[in-house]
């Protein structure tokens, strides 16, 4: 297939969506009781799961801690499932690789680690179903289970996809598009400041496109943002509901 | 919005199945794009006057889109689920074509995306099968259309399907679903039935056939894909020879593809893909030369390099155009049943194979000329199956062979519809045009202050162009200005007229007729800067310093002006060498006043002139510039000789013009250039590749000149010293050369361009453009209106509608390019027609005219090319025959045909017989007879014959005075104009009741009796003002 029409003459995307619009967006908090905090996000087919274990003492090498601040360790798998041809190995590989650390940066930038001198934090997070986006369903699935843990974080961290096609930035992207030979970006961002905790872009882009794509990116992920926060707010409230009986 | 999904069957990378779930959103809000309902937010929409509404389903769209493609048929609701299944099953070029379709505001139709709205979606059920799923949808979408528009609107879903009919049909939902829809709806439409049967035929035609295997399978596109990644299979566009169609073709890539079988189906122009052949199967291209086509060529000689060599395996993209065959004259009874037949016809573009078509007018259309398309070309045919289009005529009539050389390059020039003329400004001596108060106030106005005239051939219609010169600040500075008609004032971007000049990008100069590009009010009239007329101007001025002419200031702008003189090139001349001239203008003044006004047109002349020498000195002195100065007059020469149309010897005025209209596309260029780095349409002639100087360097080299073409100044240089006393053809045939091997000049949008690149060869400068001729190009209109929006920034305001996106401007840049090709390959394929014609009533045994001197400027194994200067016909000459008999020359010179053999060496040719050899160098002169060669299919070719070894004695006579020859050349034309006229009129006479002849008179020629005169001064003018324009068409000309 030389090329799908990504974005077609009417504006439609291969999925039906306009160009800013993202994915369907539902999460659970709170799904696993022996964890400290856990996570159910689907953002349109990709689904995930995360999971916090922490701040605790650091296990293993006792060297890693850090005497200022807590240790952040991440753990990103994919289920062998999660994709149309059968994972051999659900972890470990090149890619869990790259993607764990991405995830342990943009914690670090997020989770006020400070507060919890030579301790650890694990974020484990599995991927049960893959449909592009995978490394920002992470991120927002993660943040949640943050939430879930009571680990106090500057803000919500959200991430989005975001890829240009056509002179025109296309918010969230889905796999086809991911395959598509589209330039694409990742942007974790703490929504209420503007700042930045993450942003990787592995494909070649003309540099005046990248503020436009930027642009996009922001908004998305502030629509991300307030997303979750209904999530968050609703589990609150389900949780005060329960608590008071 | 609703999230559903849609669980798909794929193809994995590796050919198993997979099962692919992709999400799919629905939402309630589509725009139907009718004009009855608000819910559209912008783009075109449907009219709400008619009386129904179509939405053809799958089947209809994926086969008979060509007749959807019909202007008169309106209201077209192309569904999302049949658009798909286009791209699917016809791949992308289709699919592009329903694109532009939809696109195009001239067509009454548009794209309903019903797969996205909630409640025409339908999901596939289990054991639906494809096409059901799809009737079902395409139906679903009607009903949707139907109920949406409240009932205001009748929907006809059409269907070829009889079954859909019988499952639809009575269902009660107020959606007719019908199978014959154009010969209930639209029975007098004539061309549309036509066309409707003639596809129907084929599609049946492809049903029933079955045979044996001709070609080997193409292979998938995907293993295609892989292959040419990795490196096993090599891409390129299929290049076929024009003189060995049967058995040569070689890639972009230097990779030859032999014979039928090799090439696989892959037809002329078509994005294959080319297996290589081991080495052992390498062969060499042959440089005998052979008569047009199914010939063989001479034997295997050993002199051939062998080069690599391949196979097609697949084709990555057919580039089917629509061709022009002829059909076949009858052979043998005529059959008795009335059904359709299978004809082989013949195209005339020698490249194409035979298409095989079925048609029930097989005798009507017998030595007809045909339109067809090509629709496909299975493995098990040894021809590709089409359908005829449209009748052009009788072959040999010279309507239908000028329509021929239109259609072969693509040119479509319908007369303007009433809708383009009605956004025509009106100006008749009822409504005389005026200027417009609003405008005079937003415009400079040069009325008064300064002195405009321009100059130009005599009798021209179309003025694009005005100059003025004028001193400023008592003499220190002088202030230069170049006015240019201001077409966009006229012609709103998107409105029909600027759509249908985008179409056609230029306009076309045939041998006897022009095609506008632009309505004749706005090019002869409102946009021509005539004299003693207010006109609407975009004008670029320079303040120069009076003694050292460099640029102080320079503004653009929109001007008001009224050219003072409308001169012409000779009278221009003679005021500028102060001979005594009249001026139609002063012709009314007493003398006194007269000589006053006289002096200050002269003065400013002078003036021009100085600055324009100066302009051209600085040129030359900022680069190697030497080259295009001289190789303009020599271009003007070749296109002189080519066409007989440009004077030998220019007059300096010439060049002023052309050196201040150079200017002013320069500065132009550079400022929009400034104003839209990313966005600006400029013009680059990159640097000609070296190795297509070979031929000039080694021919050269056999009489002793070597030439240095590393850059353009040296190239200039060498071609200056290579000169021969004796032989001032041995110069001309080397600039000729040059000219061939240079590269053509191109439009491009700068985003796409490092800025290095922009460097144009042949002017030697920066950066290029075009805009001093907006009434016959389309790029300068598209350049006048960057520069007005490059204005209005400056002025800090809005630039009025967005400037076209770099990617839009690249897209328009390579239309433009490829109607230009066409433009030029169309004049000089009418060129050829009207030498052919020329030379079709003469003797070429008794006739004088038809015995010329030649002069050989190439070597091959079995004769030798010449050229011959008298009529600008370059062409082969044989010494060896096809019985095998070579050219005996006898004592006096005079050649027979005898046995014997030919050898070849590197500058010269032997023939050796009973009477001794023969020797044919380089350069050498000969006589030969020129007759044409009538083919019943193809154009007719000129074929020259030897006759004489050595010049001809005409040409012998040391005065072969140039203007016989232009005069010659143009009367030839001018002959042949005649004739045909002549011819026209009796026809008409003998039938006077057919009214055919005034009708097609009215569909084809815009001008019903060309001025011929003026025609041709003003092709020569278009040659004068744009040098690279000229090196572009002798380039593709020589």
């Amino acid at each position: 297939m030389a090329g799908l029409e990504l974005l077609s003459d009417q504006g439609y995307r291969l999925d039906g969506r306009k160009a800013t619009e993202l994915r369907k967006v539902q999460a659970r908090m709170g799904v696993f009781a022996q964890a400290d905090g856990s996570a159910y996000l689907e953002q349109g087919n990709t689904k995930a799961l995360a999971v916090v274990y922490g701040p605790h003492e650091v296990r293993g090498a006792r060297s890693r801690s850090r005497h200022d601040r807590a240790m952040i360790n991440c753990q990103y798998s994919m289920a062998t499932f999660s994709t149309a041809e059968r994972k051999r190995r659900p972890h470990g590989d090149r890619k869990s690789t790259e993607m764990s650390l991405h995830l342990k940066q943009t914690f670090e930038a997020a989770v006020m680690t400070q507060l919890y001198p030579r301790s650890q934090i694990d974020i484990f997070v599995k991927i049960l179903q893959s449909d592009g986006g995978n490394y920002s369903v992470c991120v927002n699935a993660a943040t949640l289970a943050m939430i879930d843990a009571g680990i106090p974080m500057r803000d919500y961290v959200c991430a989005c996809t975001v890829g240009f096609v056509d002179e025109t930035p296309l918010a969230d992207l889905c796999y086809a598009e991911e395959g598509g030979g589209v330039s694409s970006l990742a942007l974790a961002l703490l929504p209420r400041g503007g700042q930045i905790a993450l942003l990787q872009m592995d494909a070649r882009l003309h540099q005046d496109h990248l503020e436009a794509l930027m642009e996009a990116a922001m908004t998305a992920c502030k629509g991300v943002s307030k997303v979750l926060d209904e999530v968050v707010r609703l589990h609150l409230q389900e949780v005060s509901v329960l608590s008071a009986e | 919005m609703i999230k559903t999904e849609r669980v798909l069957h794929l193809k994995s990378c590796r050919g198993r199945k997979v099962r692919v779930v992709r999400e799919h959103y629905l939402r309630e809000r589509v725009p139907c794009y009718s004009a009855l309902l608000t819910c559209t937010i912008y783009g075109k929409v449907l009219p709400g006057d008619l009386t129904h509404y179509v939405v053809p389903d799958v089947g209809v769209v994926v086969d008979y889109l060509e007749v959807l493609e019909v202007r008169e048929l309106q209201g077209i609701v192309f569904t999302q689920t049949a658009c798909q299944a286009l791209q699917h099953a016809k791949g992308r070029r289709q699919y592009n074509r329903l694109r532009n379709l939809l696109k195009d505001p001239r067509h009454d139709c548009v794209l309903f995306t019903n797969e996205f709205q909630e409640y025409s979606y339908c999901p596939r059920e289990k054991g639906e099968s494809q096409d059901q799923w799809q009737t079902r949808c395409v139906y679903s979408a009607a009903v949707w259309y139907y109920n949406h528009l409240a009932g205001m609107k009748d929907v006809v879903m059409i269907t070829e399907d009889r079954e859909a009919v019988a499952q639809y049909g009575s269902l009660n939902s107020g959606v007719y679903v019908i199978s014959d829809f154009l010969l209930n709806f639209w029975p007098e439409l004539q061309a549309a039935h036509e066309l409707y049967s003639s596809v129907s035929l084929a599609l049946q035609e492809k049903e029933s056939e079955v045979s044996e295997r001709e070609y080997a399978e193409h292979l998938p596109a995907e293993v295609l894909e892989a292959g040419i990644k990795s490196g096993r299979y090599i891409q390129g566009t299929l290049n076929i020879s024009k003189h060995r169609a049967h058995s040569e073709s070689d890639l972009s890539w230097g990779v030859l593809v032999s014979g039928a079988k090799n090439r696989n189906r892959a037809v002329h122009g078509d994005v294959v893909a080319v297996e290589l052949l081991p080495r052992s199967e390498w062969r060499g291209k042959d440089t005998a030369l052979t008569e047009g086509r199914g010939e063989e060529a001479g034997g295997e000689d050993g002199g051939r390099k062998p080069m690599p060599t391949g196979r097609v395996v697949g084709v990555l993209q057919r580039n089917w155009r629509d061709y022009v065959v002829t059909f076949p004259p009858r052979e043998g009874p005529p059959p008795q049943s009335r059904n359709s037949q299978r004809i082989l016809a013949v195209p005339w573009d020698h490249r194409i194979p035979k298409i095989r078509i079925s048609t029930q007018q097989a005798d009507a259309l017998q030595d007809h000329r045909v339109v067809v398309r090509i629709d496909s070309w299975e493995s098990t045919s040894l021809y590709p199956n089409g359908h005829s289009v449209r009748v052009l005529g009788r072959a040999g009539e010279l309507e239908t062979e000028v329509q021929t050389v239109l259609i072969e390059n693509c040119i479509h020039v319908p007369p303007f519809s009433d809708a383009q003329l009605k956004e025509m400004p009106v100006n008749c001596p009822e409504r005389p045009w005026a200027v417009d108060p609003a405008q005079v106030a937003q415009r400079r106005d040069l009325r008064d202050s300064h002195l405009v005239f321009s100059i130009d051939p005599p009798g021209c219609e179309d003025v694009d162009d005005a100059l003025s010169v004028r001193s400023l600040a008592g003499g220190a500075r002088l202030e230069l200005g170049v006015h240019i008609a201001d077409v966009t004032h006229f012609v709103a971007e998107g409105s029909l007229t600027d759509l249908e000049a985008r179409t056609r990008a230029t306009t076309y100069y045939l041998a006897d007729r022009r095609y506008d590009m632009l309505p004749a009010v706005l090019s002869a009239d409102l946009c021509s800067l005539l004299g003693g007329v207010d006109r609407y101007a975009m004008s670029v001025m320079w303040e120069l310093d009076a003694q050292t002419l460099s640029v102080v200031r320079v503004w653009y702008g929109r001007t008001l002006i009224r050219s003072s003189y409308q001169l012409h090139y000779q009278l221009a001349q003679a005021l500028l060498d102060g001979e005594p001239a009249e001026v139609p203008e002063l012709a009314g003044l007493g003398s006194e006043e007269r000589g006053g006004e006289l002096a200050r047109l002269t003065g400013a002349l002078e003036t021009l002139t100085r600055v324009a020498r100066n302009l051209r000195a600085q040129r030359n002195r900022g680069g190697a510039l030497e080259l295009e100065g001289v190789e303009v007059r020599a271009q003007l020469d070749e296109e002189r000789n080519i066409t007989a149309l440009v004077p030998r010897q220019p007059l300096e005025v010439h060049e002023t013009v052309a050196e201040c209209m150079i200017y002013a596309n320069h500065w132009v260029a550079r400022k929009i250039q400034e104003s839209f780095p990313h966005q600006a349409l400029l013009r680059r002639h990159p640097p000609p590749r070296q190795e297509f100087f070979s031929q000039l360097v080694d021919t050269a080299a056999a009489r002793g000149f070597s030439v240095d073409t590393r850059t353009n100044k040296a190239l200039a240089d060498s071609l200056d010293r290579a000169e021969d006393p004796r032989d001032p053809l041995v110069n001309r045939l080397l600039r000729i050369m040059a000219t061939t091997a240079m590269s053509q000049a191109l439009y491009f949008s700068t985003g796409l361009q490092a800025q290095d690149q922009f460097y144009h060869y042949g002017l030697a400068l920066d950066r290029y453009t075009h805009f001093t001729s907006p009434i016959r190009r389309y790029a300068d209109i598209l350049v006048h209106r960057l520069l007005a929006a490059a204005i209005a920034v400056d002025r800090g305001s809005d630039p009025g509608g967005a400037v076209a996106s770099n990617k839009e401007l690249e897209e328009t840049a390579r239309h433009i390019n490829t109607k230009n090709r066409a433009a030029q390959r169309a004049q000089k394929s009418s060129t050829e027609l009207f030498q052919c014609l020329y030379f079709k009533d003469r003797d070429p045994q008794s006739d004088q005219r038809c015995v010329a001197d030649a002069v050989v400027y190439s070597i091959r194994d079995n004769g030798v090319l010449v050229f011959v200067p008298e009529y600008g016909v370059k062409g082969p000459v044989y010494m060896k025959n096809r019985e095998g008999e070579v050219a005996a020359v006898g004592q006096d010179g005079r050649c027979t045909w005898q046995s014997g053999a030919v050898q070849r060496h590197s500058d010269r040719i032997t023939t050796t017989s009973g009477c001794g050899s023969a020797t044919f160098r380089l350069f050498d002169h000969i006589t030969v007879r020129i007759s044409v060669r009538s083919t019943h299919c193809h154009a007719d070719a000129l074929v020259l014959d030897l006759v004489v070894n050595g010049p001809h004695r005409r040409a012998a006579e040391p005065s072969a005075p140039p203007p016989r020859s232009q005069g010659r050349s143009s009367q030839l034309v001018r002959e042949v104009v005649r004739q045909a006229e002549e011819a026209s009129q009796q026809a008409q006479e003998k039938e006077a009741r057919r009214p055919e002849l005034s009708r097609e008179e009215r569909e084809f020629s815009q001008t019903k009796t060309p001025n011929l005169y003026s025609l041709l001064e003003e092709v020569r003018e278009l040659a004068l003002l744009d040098p690279d324009g000229v090196s572009r068409l002798c380039a593709s000309t020589a």
